[in-house]
């Protein structure tokens, strides 16, 4: 005889309703667009319309003299203040708001604040951006060639290449395809795919200055690491800062980089000495949040005959957008090689990575967690079938 | 700016009254003006269906319309779905069913299963996907929401709710 609990004990065999549903189905959330501080007031990113251009200049002057507008704040208002720059997620810097030129379309350009968000979205209209167009990068692949522009005039490095990761023995491997009676490829491409959380990104940011502290309510997947690179660029000790994560409507990914709307709000509500609150659209969110993907892959396994597998080679171009703000535990791609050579009995695998930059929003996030898992395992599964369509055998 | 307007409307039962600009959207009068911040703003387009409510009892996407369009009208939001401190059936189904997960679409899909109900009491489940077929669940729980609509309709069957 199987001992039930009653339902009023629950445990084995009953279902865990959740604490927070009570309140999701009541309409009383508090996600982060219902944070509402006394005081507070709105801003609104004035963004570029070009993919890669020149800045020319910006007039704020109009938008400034609109009524309810309370502040503008450009690129180069914040190098002046050593903000114009913050660190990603990925050993990279990002730029808060456009300096020199913007690298993406839809990048952050200037920061307008206002009384109340229409007043906001009416005065970002009012400042005037002059671009001069330059060549736009696209395909990671032009990106290498050794004639392309030099997107990231920042670096001291003067070509669009990020990063070179590879593990597992190149030699063997070759080897292993040199003697190799069969083998089998497959070339895949994993576009860029956006995880789009029903919710967008936005905050409140609120700076006391009789504290001294910062609070930031933001809908966030690390609010630890979001706290530490605001202390980094804002200048504030860590423990003066706290960041509160409310109800969060979906992440997927999305909410784990810092994205400069936040440092804009922070850096506001500094100067203003009130809370500023900032909540993208759906549009904004599309444009210059963290895409997923984006993975130019190549896998190739060598075979004997009777179809036992003697080596595996992955080659993987990884566009990562204007800034590589991928959000990722470790240096390297994680999980990528434990998931190509996971799955069948490999004597020999190597596996590479190239990153690099093009003029697309700062991207390679983790989709739902996938960390590469998906774009591997789907890249090994099909370089198996074909291997199996070599053979003639089954593949499953 | 333009002259602001005399908005009135009865939400949830209740006589609201606001001056309002005229290009203020319904989404904002019922979140910021009314201070009912269950309805949310998902996409600005009327794509994902999560500022969903009722308008003299028909679905409207609040983000895609004024709200001096809404003046004199009847607006019912995911607040007013509780009656005496009881739950709605909706409500219990989505909670009994785990018809939600980050809870940011749920009060739109309430309000689009409510529409749905009361027009066809004891829906198929074809008839409950094309109901919420306006509402996006970005965490993708469509299949429990859908039994969270079917709950409803049992509940009410067995004559537990209106």
């Amino acid at each position: 005889m199987i001992h039930k609990t009653s339902p009023d004990v629950g445990g084995m065999g009953h279902s865990i309703k959740r604490k927070e549903d009570l309140r999701f189905i009541q309409g009383k959330g508090n996600y982060v667009d219902d944070v509402r501080l006394p005081g507070m007031v709105y801003g609104h990113l004035v963004r570029s319309p070009y993919a890669h251009a020149r800045l020319k200049s910006i007039n704020t002057e109009n938008a400034k003299k609109f009524t309810g507008v309370l502040a503008v704040i450009t690129g180069d208002d914040l190098a002046k203040a050593n903000l114009a720059w913050m660190p990603t997620l990925s050993y990279d810097k990002q730029m808060v708001l456009a300096t020199g030129k913007v690298l993406f379309q839809s990048q952050e350009v200037a920061f307008v604040v206002a009384e109340d968000r229409y007043t906001a979205a009416d005065a970002a209209e009012l400042v005037e951006v002059e671009y001069e167009e330059l060549p736009v990068l696209v395909d990671p692949k032009k990106a290498l060639d050794p004639d392309a522009p030099v997107l990231r005039e920042d670096r001291e490095q003067k070509n669009n290449h990020i990063f070179h990761w590879e593990v597992g023995d190149r030699n063997a491997t070759e080897q292993a395809f040199q003697k190799a009676a069969v083998k089998a490829s497959v070339r895949a491409f994993f576009p860029r795919c956006h995880p789009a959380p029903l919710e967008t990104c936005g905050c409140v940011a609120d700076f006391n200055r009789a504290t001294g502290k910062l609070t930031v309510y933001m809908t966030s997947q690390a609010p630890h690491a979001h706290r530490t690179v605001f202390a980094l660029v804002g200048g504030i000790p860590e423990q003066n800062i706290r960041v509160i994560s409310p109800d969060i409507g979906g992440g997927f990914g999305n909410k784990v980089p810092v994205y400069p709307g936040y440092v804009c709000a922070i850096v506001a509500s500094l100067t203003l000495g009130v809370p500023v609150k900032w909540i993208e659209t759906r549009s904004e969110n599309l444009q210059s949040t963290g895409f997923a993907r984006d993975y130019h892959m190549m896998a190739d396994i060598a075979a004997d005959r009777d179809g036992k597998m003697q080596a595996l080679r992955v080659k993987t171009l990884a566009d990562h957008g204007a800034f590589n703000a991928a959000a990722q535990p470790t240096k390297f791609p994680a999980g990528l090689f434990s998931i190509c050579t996971g799955s069948y009995d490999y004597p020999n695998a190597f596996c590479e990575v190239d990153g690099v930059y093009t003029n697309k929003a700062p991207g390679g996030i983790a989709y739902r967690c996938s960390f590469r898992v998906t774009e591997a395992a789907y890249l090994i599964e099909r370089a198996v079938d074909v291997l199996a369509l070599e053979l003639k055998m089954d593949p499953v | 700016m333009a002259k602001k307007q005399l908005v009135r409307v009865k939400v949830n039962g209740r006589e609201r009254q606001a001056e309002v600009e005229p290009r203020l959207l319904l989404i904002h009068f019922i979140r910021e003006v009314l201070e009912l911040t269950g309805s949310h703003i998902g996409c600005d387009t009327s794509h994902c269906g999560a500022c969903t409510v009722l308008l003299n009892g028909k679905t409207v996407k609040s983000c895609t319309m004024f709200a001096v369009q809404a003046d004199g009208g009847e607006i019912l939001t995911v607040e007013g779905l509780i009656k005496d401190g009881q739950l709605h059936p909706l409500q219990e189904g989505f909670k009994e069913e785990h018809g939600l997960q980050c809870g940011f679409c749920t009060p739109g899909m309430l309000m689009s299963s409510y529409a749905l109900l009361r027009n066809n009491p004891k829906p198929s489940e074809e008839d409950i996907r094309w109901g919420i077929s306006g509402n996006l669940c970005r965490c993708t729980g469509y299949q429990n929401i859908v039994k969270a609509v079917q709950f409803a309709s049992g509940k009410a069957a067995q004559g537990g709710a209106k």
